[in-house]
């Protein structure tokens, strides 16, 4: 948040999945709504978070069903609540957010290739998409025939969104990457000059690893938190 | 597609006094069928400008806008002295500009048209500066793709500039003519075989291009013609072109073997890298010459049928990463401090430079010596005047290489002369694209360490490439 902050970002956007991984939930949850309260940032629900107040056990794996399982045994009743009522979609005039993809959102559909990425456009309606869920960073742009085509951005380049095209952005998680490096992923858009910066950003995971440890949470989560799996 | 119509006629915006931008509109200086070229000028920028508006609208061709996109978007990140520097642009859905430095020169074209008859030594010296260009260009992951005549700018002075990225590649960028349905996008009679099946991230096809330049302003003639029909521009893919000596006999061999090296039909078969190139263009000894450059007469009709036939199953070779073109055909500087008389370190930069060499078929060494200076007032011996303390040292140079055994097109000699050796070593390293310096850091000199550890370090500092230290 430091480093969005410097980078000049006037309003976050939480995609989901703010708890379910990780050992803070509870701070996590106030400093978002707080921001939300504000207007400072609009945040999506994820599929952890509403596995905190749905039946998800034979949705998921048993290392998250048991980070579930703790993370709803440290939430206060309004914490839940404020997940509970965080929407899943949120349009704007040219720009869409949310979760996993704007086609079915609640189905927790992956974007990873050029079919997911077109239905996804195609159901937003939006020049712009932005998306979490998978944990790997890319790009997709709408090529001269239509078809929406996967770019892996190179962290720190601004590249040039211009609004005549749809593009729909992963833009990563800010833990377990997945690409094997643990740096966090985010992305910055500034409208008006039509740029997308995809970052990566050092943070102390292991510190965060730790944290995860000591909450008696499954090593796995923790291990993947520093190797970036 | 979604891409809208209803821009407001760009010509409305951009009309000679207006000011878009804080750029103020000079005259229109050219029209063409993609976008309309103004010059300006801006407060606090002190270059001749020009900007180019994309012919955008009703009626107007598709092409024409990402063509505007794509380049804006490469042209931004490019950093080259043989590129026209970016100063701005506006927004794609009010008022499309890119702003840009006003090259002086005129294009390759206008000299080819005039039917200017160029000498060898000329077709040579404006490929290897071609060559130059094309590597700024993918050192930094970009492929021009569209590298023709009149995308070349000459200027006064020789100067070399490449313009128009419309149709370029950048790697780090997403390339928005990816998967386009028209195959072969770009001059028929200059691009590669690989670029009529649709591949754009091939940096071998600039040197492809590079080649059919090189064999027109030698001959007159295009090697593969100016086809209309895509069966015609497949031809290039097992079609071998006339070889060049045919039309005209003064061209020498070498040179026959090395444009024919760029067209050939396999990116793998032509010279790997813009710099490798460049480097035989400048050493005309280094060139091996093949078979290619002894062709007289033009294939056979059995000889083309069968290349025919292995064509119809053109496979284009795997695309390298751009940048990475050049690790693959390094070109190695060994320093070599010939004063230096410790046995053990010699031998050691001997062995790292065999295996280095060893790892890498198509690397190359260049040894490199470098002298205060010679003097003046020459002695009446030879070993004392200049010619003959340069030789004294070449000898010892090619002394050192003799155990490597190495071919003489893997291998050169340079006694370099300068009051300062590690600027120098630097300097020569940049001008020639190298990819490693090699240099050896005796234990054993107790009296001169001190000036030179600061020149290694200097080196260490400054290298525009990797620098291999060996110690003993």
């Amino acid at each position: 948040m430091a480093r969005a902050k410097e980078l000049g970002v006037t309003r976050m956007v939480f995609l989901g999945d703010i708890v379910g991984y990780n050992a803070d939930p509870c701070a996590l949850i106030d400093r978002i709504g707080e921001l939300v309260a504000s207007n400072k940032a609009i945040a999506v629900i994820g599929n952890h978070d509403e596995a905190v107040f749905k039946d998800y056990r034979n949705r998921m794996n048993a290392n998250a069903n048991a980070a579930i399982e703790w993370t709803k045994s440290q939430l206060s009743a309004s914490q839940v609540q404020f997940l509970k009522d965080l929407p899943l979609i949120v349009n704007e005039e040219n720009i869409c957010f949310t979760h996993a993809s704007a086609h079915n959102p609640e189905e927790w559909n992956y974007i990873t290739d050029s079919m997911s990425a077109w239905l996804c456009a195609q159901s937003s309606g939006k020049i712009y998409t932005f998306v979490g869920h998978s944990h790997e960073q890319a790009l997709f742009y709408q090529s001269a025939v239509g078809k929406l085509i996967r770019f892996a951005p190179h962290p720190g380049d601004e590249v040039p969104v211009m609004r005549h095209r749809q593009w729909v952005s992963v833009v990563g998680s800010l833990g377990q990457p997945r690409d094997g490096n643990p740096e966090a992923c985010f992305a910055v858009f500034e409208p008006e000059s039509e740029v997308l910066t995809f970052h990566r950003i050092e943070y102390d995971q292991f510190t965060a690893a730790e944290k995860v440890r000591r909450a008696g949470l499954p090593e796995d989560l923790a291990n993947r938190l520093i190797t970036g799996n | 597609m979604a891409i809208k119509t209803d821009i407001q006629a760009v010509d409305d915006i951009f009309q000679e006094g207006k000011i878009v931008d804080g750029f103020l509109l000079g005259p229109e200086v050219h029209r063409g069928g993609m976008a309309s070229l103004f010059s300006a000028t801006k407060e606090g920028i002190d270059m001749p400008i020009l900007l180019k508006i994309p012919r955008v609208g009703r009626d107007q061709p598709v092409e024409s806008l990402i063509g505007f996109e794509t380049e804006l978007t490469i042209l931004r990140a490019l950093k080259s002295p043989h590129v026209p520097k970016y100063l701005g642009s506006g927004n794609m859905a009010t008022h499309p500009y890119i702003a840009m430095e006003r090259v002086s020169g005129h294009p390759l074209e206008d000299l080819i048209k005039e039917g200017k008859k160029f000498s060898i030594d000329e077709v040579i010296h404006i490929g290897a500066d071609l060559a130059q260009a094309v590597q700024s260009l993918h050192a930094q992951d970009a492929i021009h793709l569209d590298i023709k005549p009149e995308n070349i700018l000459i200027d006064d002075k020789g100067k070399l500039t490449l313009i128009d990225f419309g149709l370029s590649h950048h790697s780090r960028y997403p390339d928005l003519l990816a998967e386009e349905m028209r195959k072969g996008i770009g001059s028929a009679p200059y691009i590669s075989p690989e670029q009529v099946v649709g591949v754009r991230s091939d940096s071998r096809s600039d040197i492809f291009s590079i080649g059919v330049i090189m064999y027109e302003m030698l001959t007159g003639a295009l090697p593969f013609g100016n086809p209309q029909t895509m069966g015609g521009l497949r031809k290039r893919m097992w079609a071998q072109a006339f070889p060049p000596r045919a039309i005209r006999k003064e061209i020498p061999r070498w040179l026959q073997e090395v444009v024919l090296r760029c067209l050939e039909s396999r990116a793998a078969d032509r010279y790997q890298s813009a710099t490798r190139l460049r480097q035989v263009l400048r050493d005309p000894e280094s060139v091996v010459l093949t078979e290619r450059s002894e062709r007289v007469e033009p294939l056979s009709f059995w000889e083309h049928l069968k290349r025919w036939i292995r064509a119809a199953g053109y496979e284009p070779s795997p695309s390298p990463r751009p940048s990475m073109t050049n690790l693959d055909a390094p070109l190695m500087i060994a320093a070599i401090d010939t004063r230096q008389s410790d046995e053990d370190l010699r031998e050691r930069m001997q062995t790292t430079a065999k295996n280095l060499l060893n790892a890498y078929p198509e690397s190359r060494l260049v040894c490199i010596s470098t002298i205060a200076g010679t003097p003046t007032y020459e002695g009446k011996q030879e070993s004392q005047t200049a010619s003959g303390i340069v030789r004294g040292h070449l000898v010892q140079l090619m002394e050192w290489a003799k155990p490597l055994k190495l071919p003489p097109e893997r291998i050169s000699y340079h006694v370099l002369e300068a009051l300062n050796a590690a600027s120098r070593i630097v300097e020569f390293a940049k001008d020639n694209d190298a990819s490693l310096i090699l240099i050896g850091a005796s234990h054993k000199m107790p009296n001169k360490v001190t000036p030179w550890r600061t020149s290694m370090t200097k080196i260490v500092e400054e290298a525009p490439c990797s620098v291999h230290i060996v110690r003993t």
